[in-house]
């Protein structure tokens, strides 16, 4: 063979580090990710247990914000410090041996304490995807949190106090194009043949092939010939009920060939046909959830600043309008079939054709109102994958922490007592946490951190008074405010490094922008085993 | 260092992590996550055993091993991390299969609980005998992607691992691996199987060659002609293909005009097989497509790109002879053993599935996808697997404190469900299947099979595949008989004699024993005309698995589907059964007892 050895693909170093992850998230996942910069407020056990799961895939950096001095207790629970870092300062500290894990990571260690960097410069903040931060007293939390929403950066706030923990997502507005559905609609526009579709399903004659390519034939074109078959005594319709899909199916049974004998010959196209009825003939349609995403207002009064994603749902209202025909663009994907190569290879080219040429509409169209508004442009890679996910587009409109934080009257405080009246004993933990920071943000300190005793009261002033504020009576019993005393905000390793893969989990989802995080509270009780999600 | 945490923890539990003994197997993924916690906690004295070696692929998430490690011992390094932080604690590193005589009964009775972190059925399987066999509570543990699950296993109150039967792993007829592929999974498969042919261990089940007794070729006139070569047994006699490589130095262009060419004529000469298929096309070496064209230029990775055939076959020549000098590098009578993240071998596996694919008028796939397939792999990420180890520590506590009751199984979703949970817990723990053929008080279990046909070879398959047995003794009941012994070459005269000709009948009991599991079950024989190989029978309202089941369960009981990328053969595509299965971490296939022939690949294999 004389012309030149094709290289067979090295794959990078880097590629073979991150296989198991990439299968998860897609080069563009993990490009989003090398993208981003997370600041870590109080490298906390819980704290250092999040960075971890985000610097071992390979975010682009950290940054540690903690003015904290190591103390002995930090050493026993916290996996990133060791004897020698006594004294010294925790973020630089847990920094070093985070890097250790993964040499690709930045990382950053600032040494003023959260409340002089808000009020000195809190342009600080806005480079970052995510902020997380740990251990902080109410006021700081409700400062930082109305910063970081004004400034439209993600926050979860976390905590993790003995057998207790929760995060809250603080997140304006989250937009996700791959949500990864369980069950994705396959869309074959077999209802709406696309022209080249239409006249090349038209070629086969399933009566007159003989039995080799009988048994090669799609089984999508099996489909549209039972259905059209069908129509011929049912007035054109679709096929919708089970009774009438039910008869779909006995005309496939009928294509099937006998043998002398007249018995069915075994062929695999129509066995997958058949599976196929329930599933392939659902009719072409625009989900309602899509509708309203594509006419709700942030899609339809664009402005300079609007997101591309927005930009994106505005060209595609244009395009269902117009060109779609109230249909969303296809999406391109051909499911596996038994079929010849050419036959498959066909059809496949064709649904991908169909897909570019609407892409490419949605595209032009996208063009046109950044031309229009005069804002950034959007790749046309990002225009293919937002229609190639068109049909399962999710958004989520978070809440302001510090609004939930000023109980009084609002929406939140009757959310809250809905969940105590029941009694919800999660919510009492929620009120705990709180109570918990009300105490922190008063005494600079963890209930029970230094007198278990003498801080009962104290922290059971704090509940009183979050109860009063939502108009709810006091606890019946005093022994959950006696239970977070005696945890003296000690961290259980197993509870944060739990916590911290859940954090990180989730912080993942934000950043690749894939699969639905929480929204936006999860709360955790480490001592009876529960979980549950609440939405402030 | 963990005083403040003596004052979380009440007296009972701290006294009883003070004298705990607890056994991790597996040192992978989770395992590292569960040794971390293990330690800050203050568990005071810890086993850990794990066969495998570190690879590049395991960083992204075995936080305890870093580049320098790769290639050593994980329980090793990870012995030596967790000591770098906490030297007071006892920590024992095992470089081992926990599936050894070393790891009998009396070895796992000396601990508090056993936590499992490995990543396939079989070793899962002998564990959770072992601890059963032990008593003693075993938390069991598994993620894929973003999905994760741990459960108690406690003999007597809740289930053992094997009271549901499992989805059928999914394995395909030999003669359609061998002769009428049409699937590119099939392909693949063939390719791994030749690989094994050329450079790693011979097994007789995985031949590449045409078969000849294909019942559907029968009475095919054109193949009896050419069938003088043909034996009974349906390979065509020769050479080990092995031999035959080796003697032609493993030249690319003869091993392709072989592969590719003679045995595809041949396989045309069997007509029967083309009726109603599709033939296909044999290659030659000077004239294959893509011949020429530039390589196309491609974004993103690599590997993500279908070669033409002239790629192939340049990538096919290099592998081989890669491979060959690996081979030539080791002692006499070694072999290579095939390894999806090892460069030359991923590339000939996907080279030789795509040549095959292509005669076939299969669709190709890239070097990627060939990858997921081959090597079953499962997305496996930092995060869930420290979930799940955070979740199984915790249970350990719970354990230790007598709260039994309250280790009920919990399931990770990759997000949050309609109800509102992204954990979804049972709210009891599972109550035991009394009619489990393991944990049950007397294990019972029938067998269908027919007795006319079913060889003793195939009652050993039977019990090894359908019984994860590692080495089965049978006896039959009141007789006193031994019909299959696992002292090697005991019983192997009687290999190919049929139950019937051993004289067993319809309602014959066998009394089946693994001594290294310490597990005995009573078999009971029912004669079914109709079986062509063989069935387990428990309950009638649990279906169970047969080795001719092909169609995987979509319905995942813990975890969904791992996506992307099918799984398709038998190494661990457990991941959509009830315990989701780490990828690579902990234990691979597990090194079976000394007297077992090792096998990497683990397709079933049927001779239809």
């Amino acid at each position: 063979m004389a012309s030149p050895s094709p290289k067979s693909p090295e794959q990078s170093e880097k590629n073979k580090q991150y296989d198991r992850q990439l299968r998860l998230w897609g080069d563009h996942g993990q490009a989003a990710l090398e993208n981003g910069h997370i600041c870590l407020i109080n490298a906390t056990a819980l704290g250092t247990e999040i960075l971890k799961s985000i610097v071992l895939p390979g975010v682009g950096a950290i940054t540690i914000v903690d003015h904290n001095i190591v103390a002995e207790e930090d050493i026993g629970s916290n996996f990133f410090l060791d004897c020698s870092s006594k004294g010294l300062n925790r973020g630089t500290e847990t920094l070093r041996l985070l890097l250790e894990l993964n040499p690709a990571v930045q990382g950053h260690a600032v040494q003023e304490p959260t409340e002089q960097i808000l009020q000195e410069n809190p342009d600080f903040f806005k480079s970052f995807s995510i902020v997380v931060a740990t251990s902080l007293g109410e006021k700081i939390i409700q400062d930082l949190a109305q910063h970081l929403w004004d400034i439209n950066v993600p926050f979860i706030l976390c905590r993790s106090v003995g057998f207790l923990g929760s995060f809250r997502i603080q997140i304006k507005e989250h937009a996700i194009i791959e949500t990864h559905p369980e069950n994705e609609q396959i869309g074959l526009r077999l209802d709406v043949p696309f022209p080249a579709l239409a006249q090349y399903l038209d070629t086969f004659d399933i009566d007159t092939l003989d039995l080799k390519d009988h048994g090669q034939i799609p089984w999508i074109v099996i489909l549209y010939k039972a259905v059209q078959k069908w129509q011929l005594s049912n007035q054109n319709r679709w096929p919708m009920s089970r009774k009438e899909k039910n008869e779909i199916k006995e005309i496939i049974q009928e294509f099937i060939r006998k043998d002398e004998n007249g018995i069915p010959i075994e062929e695999e196209n129509f066995e997958e046909a058949l599976r196929a009825v329930n599933t392939a003939l659902v009719p072409t349609f625009l989900p309602v959830k899509i509708q309203e995403l594509l006419y709700c207002s942030s899609a339809t009064n664009l402005t300079k600043d609007s997101l591309p994603f927005w930009i994106m749902c505005s060209a595609l209202r244009n395009f269902i309008e117009a060109e779609g025909k109230s249909k969303l663009p296809l999406r391109g994907v051909l499911p596996d079939m038994t079929s010849s190569t050419e036959h498959y290879v066909k059809l496949q080219s064709m649904y991908r054709t169909q897909a570019v040429m609407e892409a490419e509409i949605v595209y032009r169209k996208v063009q046109e109102i950044v031309a229009q508004l005069h804002c950034e442009s959007i790749s046309e890679t990002e225009v293919k994958l937002f229609c190639r996910h068109s049909h399962d587009l999710h958004l989520i409109k978070g809440s302001n922490i510090a609004m939930e934080y000023q109980l009084g009257s609002n929406s939140v405080a009757s959310y809250i007592a809905r969940y105590l009246e029941e009694p919800d004993v999660m919510m009492v933990h929620y009120i705990l946490l709180r109570a918990a920071e009300i105490f922190r943000s008063e005494h600079c300190r963890a209930p029970g951190e230094w007198e278990p005793e003498a801080d009962i009261a104290k922290l059971k002033t704090c509940v009183s008074r979050l109860l009063t504020d939502i108009s709810c009576s006091p606890f019946p019993k005093d022994d959950h405010i006696h239970e977070m005393c005696r945890y003296g905000g000690a961290e259980i390793h197993s509870v944060s490094a739990f916590l911290g893969g859940c954090i990180a989990q989730e912080a993942i989802k934000i950043v690749t922008k894939q699969y639905n995080p929480v929204n936006n509270t999860f709360i955790y009780d480490g001592a009876s085993t529960n979980t549950a999600t609440f939405t402030f | 260092m963990v005083a403040r945490v003596a004052g979380v923890f009440d007296e009972k539990l701290t006294e009883a992590i003070a004298n705990s003994k607890i056994l991790v197997v597996g040192a992978g993924g989770i395992g590292c996550e569960i040794l971390k916690n293990l330690v800050l906690t203050g568990f005071p004295y810890i086993e850990i055993i794990d066969l495998d070696t570190i690879d590049v692929s395991n960083l992204n998430r075995q936080f305890l091993f870093h580049k320098e490690h790769v290639g050593k011992s994980k329980a090793q390094v990870a012995k030596d991390s967790a000591l770098s932080f906490n030297p007071s604690v006892n920590i024992i590193a095992h470089h081992d299969s926990v599936i050894s005589n070393d790891y009998g009964v009396n070895y796992f009775k000396q601990f508090n609980m056993v936590m499992n972190a490995l990543d396939n059925r079989v070793a899962r399987n002998h564990v959770n005998r072992m601890c059963l066999a032990a008593n003693i509570p075993l938390i069991e543990t598994g993620t894929a992607g973003y999905a994760g699950q741990v459960e108690l296993i406690q003999k007597g109150q809740t289930q053992c691992y094997e009271c549901q039967p499992k989805a059928p792993q999914k394995s395909f007829p030999g003669c359609t691996i061998r002769n009428t592929p049409s699937e590119p999974i099939h392909c693949i498969v063939w390719a791994k199987h030749l690989f094994n042919q050329l450079f790693g261990e011979e097994d007789p089940d995985q031949d590449v060659s045409p078969d000849t007794a294909d019942p559907e070729a029968a009475g095919d006139a054109g193949a009896s002609a050419l069938r003088t070569e043909g034996t009974e047994a349906g390979n065509v006699e020769r050479k080990s293909t092995r031999a035959w490589a080796s003697e032609t130095n493993y030249d690319p262009e003869k091993l392709f005009s072989k592969l590719f060419g003679d045995d595809i004529r041949y396989l045309l000469s069997m007509e029967n097989l083309w009726k109603k298929r599709r033939p296909p096309t044999p290659l030659t070496w000077n004239n294959l497509p893509g011949k020429g064209n530039p390589t196309a230029q491609h974004s993103g990775l690599p590997d993500q790109r279908v070669w033409s055939m002239h790629e192939c076959a340049q990538v096919f020549g290099d592998s081989c002879k890669a491979l060959q000098a690996d081979l030539k590098n080791r002692p006499e009578g070694d072999h290579l053993v095939w390894d999806k993240d090892e460069k030359s071998a991923m590339d000939f596996v996907t080279a030789c599935a795509n040549i095959r694919a292509h005669i076939f008028n299969i669709p190709l796939k890239s070097r990627f996808e060939i990858k997921s397939m081959a090597g079953n792999i499962i997305p496996a990420i930092a995060t869930a697997n420290a979930i799940v180890a955070g979740l199984a520590v915790l249970r350990a506590q719970n354990l230790l404190k007598g709260e039994t009751r309250a280790c009920t199984s919990v399931y990770l979703r990759p997000k949050v469900n309609h109800r509102g949970q992204l954990f979804v817990p049972e709210k009891t723990l599972t109550a035991p299947n009394p009619k489990c053929y393991v944990c049950a008080s007397k294990p019972e279990v029938a067998l269908a099979c027919n007795l006319k046909q079913l060889t003793l070879k195939d009652l050993n398959a039977a019990f090894k595949d359908g019984l994860n047995m590692q080495a089965p003794d049978a006896v039959v009941e009141g007789k006193g008989l031994v019909v299959l012994s696992s002292e090697p070459g005991e019983t192997d005269h009687n290999n190919e004699k049929t139950l019937e000709e051993i004289g067993l009948n319809d309602g014959s009991a066998l009394v089946v024993d693994d001594f290294l599991q310490n597990y005995e079950v009573r078999v009971i024989l029912q004669q079914k005309d109709e079986e062509k190989s063989w069935r387990l029978v428990t309950d009638p309202d649990i279906p169970m698995p047969g080795p001719k089941e092909e169609k995987p369960a979509n319905g995942s009981n813990g975890a969904d589907e791992p996506k992307p990328g099918p799984s398709c053969s038998k190494e661990d595509s457990d991941s959509d059964m009830e315990i989701i299965e780490e990828d690579d971490t902990g234990e691979p296939a597990p090194k079976p007892p000394k007297r077992r022939k090792v096998g990497m690949n683990n397709e079933i294999v049927d001779l239809c």
